[in-house]
This record gives C-alpha cells, sequence and structure tokens, in this order.
C-alpha cells in the first residue's frame, strides 16, 4: 500500500499533548525527520518551513483536522508524519475549530501537479466524517496507518 | 497570536495596550518594575510578570514555549539581544522582533540573522521618526508622507485648499488637468469623517485627502490640492538627543540648521559631531534666545526634547514668534488630540510610529508595510498577493471584482520594478505588492483573510 511509503509507524504519534499551534508545529517537525533521520533534513528548517506556510493562511481543513505542509529543498520524496493531540489546540481554522488530528506532509522541490495531487488526496481522506472518528479511536499508530491505507482506496491511490 | 512583550516602558504598555484591543491576542508583559506592569495589568486584560526579561526561566513562565512572537523592547539593547538569542535557542520562537537603539549594532545586518543573533526585526524607533520627519521637510505640504514599496510608492496626506486646481471640481478631471500623472485618492476625510472617494466626487476646501501616487509625481499632485508652498530651506531643532541629532546629520547638506540644546556637554560634542549645523547652548522655551536667533525667519521649528511640556511650549513660542511652520514630538496620547487644532502645525508621535513598525510582524500574510494613520483610527497596508487563481482570492482579478471591506481602498500595485496605480480593472497578478487604504483599522482581518491563500497553496 502506497501510505506506507508516505508514513512507517514510527511518525504517527498518539494522544500527544501539545498547549499551542507552535508547539505542535515544533513537536511534528521533529517527528517527521525520525526514523532515519536524513542528514539533509533540519527539524528546524522543516519548522520555519512550516511556519512560514501558516502565516499565508492556515492550513486546517475544518472540524478539528490540519494538513500542515510544505516544500523542503534535498527531499528525494514526499513524507508524511501523523499527530492526534490529546486536546485540541487553536489552529487559526475557518470553522475556528480547536485541531486535534494533524496530518504533516513535506515534498520536495518542483514538480507541482504530482504534490497538489498527493496534498488534494489526503484533505479528501480527512475531510470523511467516519474515518476521523474512527482514528479519534485507533488504539495504535498501526491501527491508523491501516485506516488511513484502507480509507485510500476509497478515494484514489496517494501517489507517494 | 500568542506574543510576549519584553519591558513595560512607553513602546511597550503602548503596544501592549494596540494589541490587548484585538480579539484572538493572548498577550504577556515582562518587567522588573512591579508598579508598572500593576497599572498595565490594572488597564488591560493582560498577564504581567515580574523579572529579568533575558533569563530563560522568567521567558520560559511567560509562555516563551507557546509563543509565537517575542517583543523585545526594553531600555537595554543587549538585553533585548540576549532575550532573543534565548528564545530561538531555547524555544523555537518563530518571530523575534527588538528594540536595538546604538547604531553601532544597525549599522552591521550580518548580526542579526538566526545563525547570529537571533532578532528577526530590527526596530530603532528614533530612526523611524528621524525618517518621518526628514520626510515631511522635503514636502512642506503634506500632513504625513509614508514610503511603500521601497520608496517608490507615496502615501500622501495633504490638507486641500482653493487654490489646488483640483479643489472644487470632481476627483476625474485631474486625468484631464495631467493627463501624463497617475495617481489614486485613496481616502477623504471631511469634518473628520471619512468619505468614499469616487471619480465623481467633488474635493472641498478643508478636505483631509490621502493620495498615492509614484514618488516622482507626488510634488506635482500635491500642486493640484493646494498652491506649492517655496521648499523650506532654515530649519530650527530643539533638543540634540538622538532624534535631533540623527535628523541634523541627515539634512545639515541640503539645509542651514540650528540646534539648540540645554546640556552644554551634549552641546559641545554634537557641534563637534556635526559639520555645517549651528550648535547653541540655551532653552528652547526661551523667548529671547528664539528671537536672538531670528526664528521669525526660520522655515520650520522642531521641538524633538524628550519632555512633552517643553516641546509643546517652545513650539507655540516659535510660532508666535513668526516660524511659519512648527513640528512637535508628543508621546502622551492625551497631548496628540489636544494641539491638533491649535498653533501646532504637526504632532509628531513616536508611538505611533513605531507601533505601525511593529504592527507590520504582527500581521498574517505576507505583510511588508503598515502604517498607522490619524491617531490609529486608520491603517495603511503593503501585501504581498501569493497563491494563484485557484489558491488566492485576489490573484487573476480585477481591482473591481474583489470582495474588499468597506472603507478600503486599493491605492497601487508595486510589481518587479515597476508602479502601478490601481484602477477598477487593473487585474492583480502573483508577487504583486498591493498596497492599501483603510479608514477602519478595525478592517484589517478582513484584509488578512482575503489575502489568505488557500488550502492546496504549496
Amino acid at each position: 500500500m502506497i501510505i506506507d511509503a508516505l508514513i512507517p509507524p514510527q511518525r504517527v504519534r498518539l494522544d500527544a499533548e501539545c498547549t499551542s499551534k507552535k508547539r505542535l508545529l515544533e513537536s511534528i517537525s521533529q517527528l517527521i525527520i525520525e526514523p532515519d533521520a536524513p542528514s539533509q533534513l533540519d527539524s528546524t528548517r522543516v519548522f520555519e518551513t512550516l511556519i512560514a506556510r501558516e502565516k499565508l493562511g492556515s492550513t486546517a481543513i475544518g472540524r478539528g483536522i490540519a494538513i500542515p505542509h510544505g516544500r523542503v529543498e534535498g527531499l528525494s520524496r514526499p513524507r508524511g508524519a501523523f499527530v492526534r493531540l490529546k486536546q485540541g489546540v487553536d489552529f487559526d481554522a475557518l470553522d475556528h475549530q480547536p485541531v486535534d488530528l494533524v496530518f504533516a506532509l513535506l515534498v520536495p522541490e518542483g514538480a507541482d501537479s504530482e504534490h497538489l495531487n498527493t496534498l488534494a488526496q489526503l484533505a479528501r481522506l480527512l475531510s470523511q466524517p467516519s474515518l476521523c472518528a474512527s482514528l479519534r479511536e485507533a488504539p495504535t499508530p498501526e491501527a491508523v496507518l491501516a485506516l488511513l491505507a484502507v480509507n485510500v482506496a476509497a478515494v484514489g491511490s496517494v501517489t507517494a | 497570536m500568542k506574543i510576549i512583550i519584553l519591558g513595560s516602558g512607553q513602546v511597550g504598555s503602548s503596544v501592549a495596550t494596540h494589541l490587548a484591543a484585538e480579539a484572538n491576542n493572548s498577550i504577556t508583559v515582562v518587567d522588573t518594575n512591579a508598579v508598572a506592569l500593576r497599572d498595565l495589568q490594572e488597564r488591560l486584560d493582560i498577564r504581567t510578570l515580574c523579572g529579568v526579561a533575558s533569563h530563560p526561566d522568567v521567558l520560559k513562565d511567560a509562555g516563551a514555549e507557546d509563543a509565537d512572537m517575542l517583543l523585545a523592547v526594553t531600555n537595554s539593547d543587549e538585553s533585548n539581544m540576549v532575550a532573543c538569542q534565548v528564545a530561538w535557542t531555547l524555544f523555537h520562537t518563530p518571530t523575534k522582533i527588538a528594540r536595538i537603539r546604538a547604531t553601532g549594532y544597525q549599522q552591521h545586518a550580518a548580526l542579526f540573522d538566526n545563525a547570529a543573533i537571533p532578532v528577526d526585526v530590527v526596530i530603532s524607533p528614533e530612526t523611524l521618526v528621524k525618517d518621518y520627519i526628514a520626510r515631511l521637510i522635503e514636502y512642506p505640504e503634506a500632513l504625513q508622507v509614508l514610503d511603500f514599496a521601497e520608496g517608490r510608492v507615496r502615501l500622501v496626506g495633504i490638507r486641500a485648499h482653493h487654490g489646488g486646481p483640483l479643489v472644487g471640481r470632481p476627483i476625474r478631471t485631474l486625468r484631464e488637468h495631467m493627463p501624463t500623472v497617475d495617481m489614486r485618492v485613496a481616502a477623504i476625510f471631511r469634518r473628520d469623517s471619512p468619505i468614499h472617494p469616487e471619480g465623481e466626487t467633488i474635493i472641498e476646501d478643508g478636505d483631509e485627502v490621502f493620495f498615492v501616487a509614484t514618488r516622482e509625481h507626488s510634488r506635482a499632485v500635491m500642486g493640484e490640492l493646494r498652491r506649492l508652498d517655496r521648499p523650506y530651506r532654515r530649519l530650527m531643532i530643539a533638543g540634540g538627543g538622538n532624534i535631533g541629532r540623527a535628523l541634523a546629520r541627515t539634512l545639515e547638506e541640503s539645509y542651514q540648521i540650528k540646534v539648540i540644546e540645554h546640556n552644554p556637554l551634549n552641546a559641545r560634542r554634537l557641534a563637534e559631531e556635526l559639520d555645517h549645523t549651528v550648535v547653541l547652548n540655551g532653552d528652547a522655551t526661551d523667548a529671547e534666545l528664539l528671537a536672538e536667533e531670528n526664528i521669525e525667519d526660520m522655515d520650520v521649528f522642531l521641538a524633538l526634547t524628550n519632555d512633552d511640556e517643553d516641546n509643546i511650549l517652545s513650539s507655540m513660542l516659535a510660532k508666535r514668534l513668526g516660524a511659519r511652520k512648527v513640528m512637535c514630538i508628543v508621546n502622551r496620547a492625551a497631548y496628540v488630540d489636544l494641539i491638533q487644532s491649535g498653533p501646532i502645525d504637526i504632532a509628531l508621535s513616536p508611538h505611533q510610529i513605531t507601533i505601525g513598525a511593529l504592527l507590520t510582524h504582527l500581521r498574517r500574510g505576507d505583510v511588508v508595510a503598515v502604517h498607522s494613520l490619524r491617531h490609529g483610527a486608520a491603517e495603511a497596508i503593503e501585501i504581498v498577493a501569493r497563491g494563484d487563481e485557484k489558491t488566492s482570492k485576489v490573484v487573476g482579478r480585477p481591482i473591481s471584482k474583489l470582495d474588499l471591506p468597506p472603507g478600503t481602498t486599493i491605492g497601487a500595485l508595486a510589481r518587479e520594478g515597476e508602479v502601478v496605480i490601481a484602477h477598477g480593472d487593473t487585474v492583480i497578478r502573483t508577487g504583486d505588492h498591493v498596497i492599501l487604504f483603510l479608514t477602519d483599522k478595525r478592517r484589517v482581518r478582513d484584509i488578512e483573510q482575503l489575502f489568505a491563500v488557500g488550502f492546496a497553496f504549496f
């Protein structure tokens, strides 16, 4: 399943405690460079990229979901990380709902349409209320990934 | 936004007041002065913390782990810089703004980088005020002159008077009168109330008109709104402090300048430092001294000491003794309103000027500049349009089709080295610097949302 390539279980964190959008982006920046931590990926750079993108407009899509994303130099293929918060934080969402499910996506520079496609598919995936309800209940990272993978089939494959 | 303000002095408390009035901000002010903090706490809905601003534990207690922004405006340049360093290294604070007064630091831009001293924005109130005054001196008729797009575009506030060819006629007739000059009237205030300017709007005597034009055309447009004064030549500055000294140094090549400084030591140092300026040791509120120094021949008298009362008094005196125009620095907001309609031509509020610079970095979106106008009620903004037709609500659309909030006018676009004066059919492109005027600054949130990129923007 292609979602496996985007996000291994090591990059899923459940019931994290975060008190702000800033700290959430900080911790997801650390998570997304796991587990191999390639030398060209630096969590501070990732953090700066995500912060700069949020400044132009929030990546929250409503109902407690956000998909922060950005382009990172030196990345060879897209990378994802998933965080579920114990308690949602303010994410400047248009519906003002606190965000508790976050899927971060980093893509290499260039290759526009392909990445836009990945992002659009992720957004479609995570706008299904039933899937989000299940994700909020999932007991393990593996269970989260399995849920995502099963539902990917329903919306079309996520290209990784 | 979560914001930590270090220092509860004049700038710190003014900015806290300003920010606390905006929804969704959570503010913590840190200072060593418990009394000042208590006063602030009583007036505003904020958190205060007594402690040394740069100490890691103090910053942590102030909420640095969650803060989006740190505003270091203590009295000490060094404390401000260390606080930014601590905030970045330990807490990854995304935006760090520091007030730095000493010009020695400011001369080296390379110092301020996340890899060196991590300050994202260096604010120097004295430099801001000095530049502001210098622009006013350049345009004798203007009430206010603001730079956008690196000085290529100017927003000028001016009082319309009989004698200006456009006064008493509709705005659109400027085109017929001066076909090669393009400009946009951004706002008109008539007896203090805003009027939305349109082509048919007739400009009346006494209107306060704000227009946007290129730097080259600004003066020609001013000449349409009132008879132009002869340019200034002779200036007298009361107060040889940071601002007075910097202003004299900037202008002494082009103007004849006299500086009155009451402290004999400062006066002597100033005289050594400046090449073409006459430095006098004395009291600017002394009528005899002013008369002796031919105040009646002065084009402008500028009261720039750090004492509001002295500044107001010496300005009134100078005006009565025949100075053509008088400007004075007034720190207390209540005084600014009080003297507005009196004999003093222009009251300068360093706070308001500084707040404009600070506001730039508090806005969402790719904001390049924000200027506070009309005592903070109105705002002028330079914001970069990002995204494409799909992800932006402005890119690829003509201005007339934009969903602009009421009281908002787009004045001009700065586009890759050219300036496009905004008209209804002008289409906004990605990367354009859009210069907007808001008669009501409470609409700023709507502007942020209008320019925010959609989710799919990468």
